[in-house]
């Protein structure tokens, strides 16, 4: 049983991550062992691979539904562990029921450890997550046609949930990628280097939270607004304004980013002399580069970006996301003037560069539903289809702007019948299995939101809240939290063995005993129970009738109805007893 | 008289983690370098689990042995160089996972459940030596419920059991005396109880004392009759070792003997008692 959930969940591995194959190798080990142990070390030592496989495999799916799995297996390992200790001495349903009683009674402690022990930052470098695997999403590369494609595409991309509500908005821009290289056709991104790791993670506020759950993808940049700040120290801000994590983009990834106190800095970074050049030879793209000359004359930059825009709405240009092959941007621009935003952001960047005004193109999502999930917080499902691109210009003073030239053709809205036949698919009634999957990641990203936003960052804003200045009291406070956690473990532990404390017989010698009566060797205990009721006369009827009861539970062969009812009847009479027995020790103190 | 009482307690009960708790241990610190370098909470509540998981499991393993009382039972007494069955009597106050029991270079013997109440526990040991002896010290241990820590006491069981000289074959002084006999009352042997035999053949005084239900056997001791004693010209031990094997012979077949030991005698008879009163005289000689 236990092995089938973890193989379930193997099966969900991206065997391109290396912790994926030593997690396949310790289950299919401990499959193994299992078919051939006979001893009790070798029993044991199945149940502890199979906790360590559970820890490697929260270690790289960490979604509500294998969280799930996950706690199943440990109690499921502890059972086994358990089981053989027992020699088969209680039921399996005793069995889990002291399981969940142990795991109960361990998890004070581990609370407190998992509260109070300092987070550390990763000890050495290494990337641990998938190196391949079926990704989907945005290109470093912004050939336009990529765009065209993604757009066609439902495939999920991300969810993002804020502590304001009313800030989510489906008209958000959440960038992803810069492109500032142009070669004459496509814009492409540069991967910016790693920065030292004192450098990352921004000023702790207690500014409101967006919690992110992105898909699998090719790119280290993942979404965001563009103004929030990450609090883990595996993610940073490059200086062009893109959001990058350490760890693998292969795999779902999650993450929370906080409302900074201070300005983003990415908008005010001077452009570098790529964002200015305009690297191609007078006779590639003539008329685009002739058309952004013309606007040189305008004196400021505002005005030359204003004079495009004006040129933008009064040509015949209309939005389509099949808009044929085009030669160049000279031929999208000039002749044919059919495009979707990878072209429009693609031609407004390079015109403005040639204008003498720094320009870049940057592609990321914009739109989304808004979900409302019957459980959880409301969250904006962002799809490779909401996949858009658009200019941010360097406007003196202003510093980064971003401009949606997409908009400025045909007011912006789409004529492609494809287009149109994916916006409706979003906007109308969802199917019954699309309704399921939204309210599925609605609690999946609360989960999130409640236990993949604990890390070092939180961790270290709540011991700050917690005791202020007095931050060197937060070890003594944890060693007395971890021993009063020991405490209410060990009254839990202690406090009932399921398969042997709900035996008739015993609970009712325990209570025979409080009258005083204890039974002599080789003495029945109907014979013990009517010793009893010599003793006590007023109660003679209710020990034989606990005696019956207990008898027939013990020793007659009942169906499912007749045993809840003799069980009813040994309660009440145990019941009873021990009321009487309850005010008799009460008269016999005072 | 009985015996006195050995109480498990804090000072009489010790505990260190197992081999496996050692590599629980070391699965702990690997998850945890493991959520260190992922970042996983999970793999960190996991991780946290096992240590915390460890740290009741040292409680629960001290409980599982904590208040049981020891006392030694009424022993039978058995040869030397032969495993022999000693009583010993748990008394708990509530029932207890397993638990192992061995005298010391002794194999174990495993109870997989303790009931509260007394239990009778028998052990088995090799004595070295005839006369009254003491088994070597016992050891109480346990690793439940978790096999994370074993937890165990040393006793030394105060009461002495009888032991007979070991049996061995060889010569023996046999004389005829005077024939005496008693009759068909004397039973030889027991063995365990069939159904349908006749409940007048049962060993009842035997079951009164705890002994499970046994039939004696009678048989006609025939004519011969023996008066042993030991051999001249051997070691005083060898002689008595002899003289053990060939009582036991003798009492197997079913023949009356005496013995003649350093100045006492025991008249030719057969049975039981009188097997047991010859190799106790043995014992003691």
């Amino acid at each position: 049983m236990t092995h089938i959930v973890l193989l379930v969940q193997c099966l969900g591995l991206n065997l391109s991550a290396p912790l994926s194959w030593p997690t396949w190798v310790l289950v299919i080990c401990s499959m193994l062992k299992r078919r051939e142990s006979r001893r009790a070390v070798d029993y044991r030592l199945v149940a502890l691979l199979q906790l360590l496989s559970t820890g490697l495999l929260a270690a790289q799916m960490e979604g509500l539904l294998a969280s799930g799995l996950q706690l199943i297996t440990v109690i499921l390992a502890l059972s086994g562990l358990l089981a053989h200790e027992l020699g088969g001495v209680v039921s399996w349903a005793a069995l889990l029921r002291r399981s969940l009683q142990l795991l109960l009674a361990a998890l004070p402690l581990a609370l407190v450890l998992f509260l109070f022990v300092p987070r550390v930052a990763p000890l050495w470098s290494t990337d641990l997550g998938p190196r391949g695997g079926a990704v989907s999403g945005l290109s470093p590369e912004m050939d336009p046609l990529s765009i065209g494609q993604l757009a066609r595409s439902d495939a999920p991309a991300a969810r993002v949930t804020l502590d304001e509500e009313e800030r989510l908005n489906s008209n958000s821009y959440w960038r992803v990628l810069v492109h500032e290289q142009f070669d004459g056709r496509s814009w492409r991104h540069e991967d910016p280097p790693f920065p030292p790791r004192s450098g990352r993670g921004g000023p702790l506020s207690a500014g409101p939270s967006q919690w992110w759950r992105v898909e699998p993808s090719a790119i280290r940049m993942v979404p965001w607004d563009g103004a929030a700040q990450p609090v883990s120290t595996d993610q940073w801000i490059s200086s062009e304004g893109e959001l990058l994590m350490a760890s693998s983009p292969r795999r779902p990834r999650s993450y929370r980013l906080q409302q900074g106190l201070s300005s983003v800095g990415w908008q005010q970074q001077q452009p570098q002399p790529r964002d200015r050049a305009l690297p191609l030879p007078p006779d590639h793209l003539p008329r685009l580069q002739a058309l952004g000359r013309t606007w040189r004359d305008q004196p400021k930059d505002v005005d030359r970006l204003a004079a495009a825009e004006a040129w933008f709405r009064s040509q015949p240009f209309r939005y389509s996301l099949a808009p044929g092959a085009f030669v160049d941007l000279d031929a999208f621009l000039f002749d044919q003037q059919v495009g979707f935003c990878g072209h429009y952001a693609g031609a407004l960047a390079a015109l403005m560069r040639a204008a003498d005004v720094p320009s870049r193109v940057v592609s990321g999502y914009q739109g989304g539903r808004l979900v409302r999930p019957l459980g959880g917080s409301p969250y904006l499902d962002l799809r490779q289809s909401d996949a858009h691109a658009w200019v941010e210009v360097w406007l003196t003073g202003q510093g980064w702007k971003r401009v949606d030239p997409t908009r400025w053709a045909g007011s912006g809205q789409p004529s492609d019948p494809s287009i149109d036949a994916v916006v409706s698919a979003q906007a109308g009634p969802v199917p019954w299995w699309r309704w399921l999957q939204l309210q599925w990641w609605g609690l999946d990203l609360a989960w999130t939101r409640w236990w993949l936003g604990f890390d070092q960052a939180t961790q270290a804003a709540w011991l700050q809240a917690l005791f202020g200045e007095q931050l060197r009291w937060a070890g003594l406070v944890a060693v007395v939290l971890a021993a009063i956690a020991v405490g209410v473990g060990l009254m839990l532990s202690r406090g009932g063995w399921p398969g042997f404390h709900r035996d008739p017989l015993q609970r009712s010698l325990r209570l025979l005993k409080r009258f005083g009566v204890k039974a002599m060797p080789g003495e029945s205990f109907p014979a013990l129970c009517r010793r009893a009721g010599g003793l006590r006369p007023e109660l003679a009827l209710e020990f034989q009738a606990m005696a019956e009861a207990q008898q027939q539970l013990d020793h007659a062969l009942l169906g499912r109805r007749q045993r809840q009812y003799q069980r009813k009847l040994w309660r009440q009479s145990r019941a009873r007893l021990m009321v009487s027995a309850s005010r008799s020790g009460r008269s016999a103190r005072s | 008289m009985p015996s006195p009482e050995f109480c498990l307690g804090l000072r009489t009960l010790y505990i260190i983690p197992s081999r496996f708790g050692m590599v629980w241990l070391a699965t702990a610190a690997l998850l945890l370098l493991v959520a260190i370098q992922t970042s996983s909470n999970s793999t960190f509540l996991i991780a946290f689990l096992l240590l915390g998981l460890m740290f009741l499991a040292m409680f629960l393993t001290h409980d599982n042995l904590q208040g049981i009382k020891l006392r030694c039972g009424e022993s039978s007494p058995g040869f030397a160089a032969e495993p022999i069955h000693y009583l010993l009597v748990l008394d708990s106050p509530t029932p207890r996972q397993r638990l192992q029991l061995r005298f010391q270079g002794q194999l174990p013997h495993q109870l997989d459940h303790l009931e509260a109440g007394e239990t009778r526990v028998v052990l088995s040991w090799t004595p070295g030596q005839r006369g009254w002896q003491v088994p070597p010290r016992l050891l109480l241990d346990c690793v439940a419920p978790l096999g994370l820590f074993i937890c165990w006491t040393r006793w030394q069981p105060p009461k002495p059991q009888l032991i007979w000289p070991a049996r061995r074959r060889g010569p023996v002084q046999d004389s005829s005396p005077h024939r005496l006999r008693d009759g068909l009352d004397e039973w030889n042997d027991l063995r365990p109880l069939r159904p349908g035999e006749r409940q007048a053949l049962v060993d009842w005084a035997g079951v009164a004392k705890g002994r499970p239900l046994q039939v004696k056997l009678f048989r006609d001791p025939g004519d011969a009759e023996r008066m042993l004693s030991p051999s001249a010209g051997l070691p005083w031990d060898e002689a008595l070792e002899h003289l053990a094997e060939r009582i036991w012979q003798l009492h197997h077949r079913g023949e009356r003997y005496g013995l003649k030991l350093r100045g006492r005698t025991l008249a030719p008879a057969s049975g039981i008692r009188h097997r047991d009163a010859c190799l106790a005289l043995l014992a003691l000689a």
